[in-house]
């Protein structure tokens, strides 16, 4: 437990060091939050504020940042850089190493989210309608599947070469077309069935009802199955393709 | 005496290449054992064998007495390791990362303590990233030092560094060896072994093909002292190996090294052969025989070839 605790602490501080990963993780958000609110700040979409439609928008980018892009790349270069080797000759646990690196992730979220959020209400007017406690447990499952999508990525990625290409195609196809800035009602029909597939829009509508509808667990239940199955497939995936060297 | 290491007929094989053929040895309590060889030797795959980094395809290794085969956890507290090339994370300074090793084992040595042993006090709170490559050794060397080991393994810690770090590294190994610190060593310089060994082993194609302390592999190779010469007008070697008081003549292309006990009698024939049969000898020097000598002499092959 003990190594645990100093290994999310590694983490974290090592995470506060990272310039580029700072920037990535929170103000790219931050920055995208305050320009999108001043474009749209008294829009409504349908009869509800658009901010309403951005703010979960937003999180589920910045989540997916953390979760996939900071944890495949990173999970990569310190494999390839043998890092993952030098520490497999201490006694430390190649489960406390990862459960460092989760823990760590899963905490960058809940500050992002937090951050989103407060700058959401305090300057342009978005509402927290539905239960705090619903939305934190959901956001945590889908964090969790993308985290699993991380790591299962890094299983295949080769090198840090292409480390960088391929997690940002993944990154980029779940945001634009999981709905995190534009509805997929106004994508091509025949890529419907797609979007329906991807964890990012599943979390993308749960956030939003919770959010602006004041919706509750019976109405937002039919979006976790995708979300739970993106968790356990790649969970599966990553544990059997994951590499140490 | 204290058996540190025990390694019995140790084979490893790669795509049906035989890395590690049937490699045995042990090393006592406070020895420094060198591996030397040629790269693809298979110094590095012995070793890490012996770490637990790699499973061996059959044979047996005994850290402290234990079976490293069912006691790898038990092993990795008992052991420190340099690996050929250690990275750790860049953006972690220098006494922060032995406190993060420090903390993965159950007994640890105050980090002061390893910044003294490895001259790095003025560097502790630099990153990682900023450091020379002979002060990345030496951090390597500290984070293999922090649970103060029972064996020390170190692999090619000098190789690619400047003559300058190159000293350094061997200044730490030798206060560890004035300790009394038992230490596995891989190098493909020979004068690093005779300088800091107490046994060697020389293995070649996966083998050891030879293993005694570097005074007695000259000693028995009869190759006490060394004239080095290049000649351009291509004779054959057997005009040397005649001359009076030559016990062996090795050939490397133009370049002829007479072994032999007296050099300066030796010198006075090899002057008169020249001006007698006009030969032209080059680049003449004449000193002590080596690890080097006695590789060659065993493989008929330069060890840095």
């Amino acid at each position: 437990m003990n190594t645990l605790v100093g290994q999310i602490k590694l983490e974290t501080k090592l995470f506060l060091r990272e310039k580029e990963a700072l920037f990535w993780t929170l103000a790219f958000p931050v920055f995208m939050i305050v320009l999108f609110g001043l474009i749209w700040k008294d829009d409504t979409w349908d009869g509800t504020p658009a901010i309403g439609y951005v703010l979960p928008g937003i999180i589920v980018m910045a989540v997916m940042v953390t979760c996939i892009l900071n944890t495949a790349m990173g999970t990569v270069e310190e494999r390839e850089k043998g890092v993952f080797r030098r520490l497999s000759l201490t006694p430390l646990k190649r489960q406390t190493l990862i459960g460092g690196q989760i823990v760590n992730q899963y905490l960058i979220v809940l500050v992002q989210t937090a951050i989103l959020i407060a700058i959401g209400i305090a300057f342009f007017g978005a509402t927290i309608g539905g239960n705090l406690l619903l939305l934190w447990v959901v956001l945590t499952i889908g964090a969790f599947s993308f985290l699993a999508l991380g790591f299962a990525l890094a299983g295949f990625i080769k090198n840090e070469k292409s480390a960088h290409p391929i997690s940002m195609i993944v990154f980029f196809a779940l945001m634009f077309l999981g709905g995190c800035f534009f509805p997929i009602e106004q994508m091509p029909e025949f890529l419907h069935p797609v979007c329906e597939a991807l964890p990012s829009l599943h979390l993308n509508d749960a956030l939003r009802m919770i959010a602006a509808e004041g919706a509750g667990l019976g109405e937002i239940w039919h979006e976790l199955p995708v979300l739970l199955g993106w968790l356990a497939g790649c969970s599966a995936i990553a544990v059997k393709f994951f590499k140490w060297e | 005496m204290d058996i540190v290491v025990e390694v019995k007929d140790l084979t490893k094989r790669y795509n049906g290449l035989v890395a590690v053929n049937e490699v045995s040895f042990e090393i006592e309590k406070g020895e420094i054992f060198g591996l030397l060889g040629p790269n693809g030797a298979g110094k590095t795959t012995t070793v890490e064998m012996i770490e637990s980094l790699r499973k061996p395809d059959s044979g047996s290794i005994k850290v402290c007495g234990i079976d490293a085969s069912k006691g790898i956890d038990k092993v990795k507290e008992l052991i420190g390791v340099q690996l050929q090339t250690t990275t750790i994370y860049d953006k972690i300074r220098v006494a922060e990362a032995i406190d993060l090793f420090g903390g993965y084992y159950q007994k640890s040595l105050p980090t002061n303590e390893i910044l003294d042993e490895v001259s790095l006090n003025d560097k502790r709170d630099s990153f990682v990233q900023g450091l020379s490559h002979g002060q990345k050794q030496r951090l390597a060397m500290a984070l293999a030092l922090v649970n103060d080991p029972e064996v020390l393994f170190l692999d090619e810690p000098t190789t690619g560094l400047d003559p300058q770090a190159r000293r350094n590294v061997w200044d730490i190994i030798e206060r560890l060896k004035g300790r009394g610190k038992t230490i596995i060593l891989t190098t493909h310089y020979m004068e690093e072994a005779e300088r800091l060994c107490h046994r060697a082993g020389i293995m070649d194609y996966g083998k050891i093909i030879a293993l005694d302390t570097p005074k007695n592999l000259i000693a028995k190779q009869n190759l006490d002292s060394a004239v080095e010469f290049t000649t351009s007008n291509g004779v054959a070697r057997e005009i040397f190996q005649k001359l009076p008081k030559v016990s062996k003549v090795t050939q490397d292309g133009s370049r002829f090294i007479l072994h032999t006990k007296e050099a300066s009698s030796v010198l006075t024939e090899l002057t008169r052969l020249s001006e007698v049969n006009g030969l032209n000898l080059e680049s003449i020097s004449v000193r002590k025989a080596t690890l080097e000598d006695v590789f060659l002499e065993l493989t008929g092959r330069k060890l840095r070839e």
